[in-house]
């Protein structure tokens, strides 16, 4: 009955439950928002956010999980998502590199700008696997306004991926 | 590394075409569905919002031209009606295949692509209707794509505007003629115009036939309900031209494009306005003449090669709310009883 609790509170069961319902909001709300006609990558933001606050490995973790969940609802080829998410993920993670003691602006910048390049990596992953057509200027375009969203929208993801993948202390 | 490697294995399995990752999908699928019905009703009220305060204005101007079209259309509709059934009526006659022939399923539009790298939209019907991948579908304007993935009770379509969309088409060059259908008890004044009237009338050649009983230009068909009993064919000298080349997409930014068109000089120069209908054949998804759209622009290319033509879809894929489903099969797909 422990093991089952300790497995229930576990960081990992809290990320697939919030991802679940990212993924509802990705598909219904978020996916008929189109500002500039460009749709808000929830789970790529929510992947970068978890790398910002907890570094490389999580956000790495965070973004195979959160991908996989992702290409189950897409038409593109299975695991591209996820592993699109896991690289950008993981290199969220090296923002201590770059800022000592980061606050939650210089986050938001840092979350933009690794959304950004995840946005274009991931025509690029399409074109590696022969799928052509959508590595043009417009993913330039789509790449810039996905950075002003998710720039706008980290404060509220920091947060949420804090609270989302913080560890339990065990006394 | 052991976690890109895991994405890499994933799709490779995928690429390679295994049952595992669609089952994976399909399971998910099931769990997910209620969860985002739930976030769908919950958050309607945001999405009208959001549409009522960016669309208002396009909507009602919208709605006052489509007030007019429908005006327009009306009496359209009853003249395109009557040589809809006349052609099938031919064609049934001649043994040839028709689109009323196909079984059909109308299913509803419940979701987008939730991706800014994938045009393709959800359906709310699936394998318990019997849709299978590669069914084509349409709406009432014409040919929308194709099913790329079926689960049990929805689908995925991918849209003509997708990058990996292709499909066989026939581009069809007007004649410069105009031919009409009379109905009996009419006068002249209501004669139905079926060509374009912009061209200019040519006069008909005169030909001879020595088939005892057959006047070429004319034919008469079985009596039908709406009375039309006499149609005028064309001799062959002035039947519309067709030429055959592959539809792709070029994502939802671009005009689809026609590639492959060979340069006959019986088929002419194309026209700008020429239709674009499906080619059918044994091999390909879709079966022959749905309407899929017209020539915008030729881009002539040097060589054996052929123009590229621009397309200009008679589908509006921005908003798609019903859609009908095929359910047809080429030959070469079907399987063995």
């Amino acid at each position: 009955m422990n093991r089952l609790l300790v497995v229930f509170s576990s960081r990992w069961t809290r990320l697939v439950l919030v991802a679940l319902v990212l993924l509802g909001l990705q598909t219904t709300l978020f996916n008929q928002l189109r500002p500039f006609g460009v749709m808000v990558p929830l789970m790529l933001l929510f992947s970068v956010s978890a790398g910002t606050v907890y570094g490389s490995e999580v956000g790495a973790i965070t973004g195979l999980v959160v991908g996989a969940m992702y290409d189950c609802v897409l038409a593109t080829p299975f695991g591209l998502a996820s592993l699109v998410f896991g690289m950008v993920g993981y290199i969220a993670g090296f923002l201590p590199l770059f800022v000592r003691e980061p606050t939650w602006w210089s986050r938001a910048l840092i979350i933009a700008a690794v959304s950004a390049v995840g946005e274009i990596l991931f025509p690029v992953a399409l074109k590696i696997v022969g799928i052509d057509g959508w590595l043009d200027l417009h993913a330039l375009w789509i790449a810039a306004v996905v950075a002003l969203l998710t720039g706008a929208l980290a404060p509220l993801f920091i947060p949420l991926s804090r609270w989302t993948l913080h560890e339990a202390v065990r006394t | 590394m052991l976690l890109a490697l895991t994405s890499i294995i994933l799709l490779t399995l995928d690429l390679q075409g295994s049952s595992a990752t669609s089952n994976v999908r399909s399971v998910f699928g099931t769990v997910f569905s209620p969860i985002e019905d739930v976030v769908r009703v919950v958050t309607r009220p945001v999405s009208n919002a959001w549409y009522g305060i960016t669309h208002y204005d396009d909507i009602k101007s919208e709605n006052r031209l489509l007030r007019e079209k429908i005006a327009q259309q009306e009496g359209a509709a009853v003249a395109a009606a009557a040589s809809v059934r006349l052609s099938q009526e031919l064609l049934a006659l001649n043994g040839l295949p028709t689109l009323a022939g196909i079984n059909s399923v109308t299913a509803q539009v419940i979701g987008e692509s939730p991706s800014n790298f994938s045009t393709t939209v959800e359906i709310n019907r699936g394998s318990e209707s019997g849709i299978r991948v590669g069914m084509p579908v349409l709406n009432a304007a014409g040919l929308v794509g194709r099913i790329t993935q079926v689960f049990t009770d929805r689908a995925l379509v991918m849209l003509i505007s997708d990058p990996e969309y292709a499909l066989s088409i026939k581009v069809v060059n007007p004649p410069e003629t105009t031919t009409a259908t009379t109905v009996p008890g009419e006068d002249i004044g209501t004669k139905v115009t079926v060509a374009p009237t912009t061209t200019t009338t040519t006069t008909t050649p005169v030909v001879v036939s020595t088939i005892p009983g057959f006047t070429p230009g004319s034919t008469t068909i079985p009596s039908s309900p709406s009375g039309v009993t006499s149609l005028t064919v064309p001799v062959s000298g002035i039947l519309a031209v067709r030429e055959t080349g592959i539809l792709e997409g070029q994502g939802p930014q671009y005009l689809p494009t026609v590639r492959f068109i060979s340069t006959d000089p019986r088929f002419g120069a194309i026209q700008i306005g020429a239709s674009i209908v499906s080619a059918g054949g044994s091999t390909s998804l879709a079966p022959p003449d749905i309407v899929v759209g017209t020539v915008s622009r030729v881009v002539p290319r040097l060589g054996t090669a052929g123009p590229i033509l621009e397309i200009e879809l008679v589908t509006d894929l921005t908003n798609l709310s019903f859609l009908r489903v095929l359910l047809y099969q080429p030959i070469t797909e079907r399987g063995t009883p």
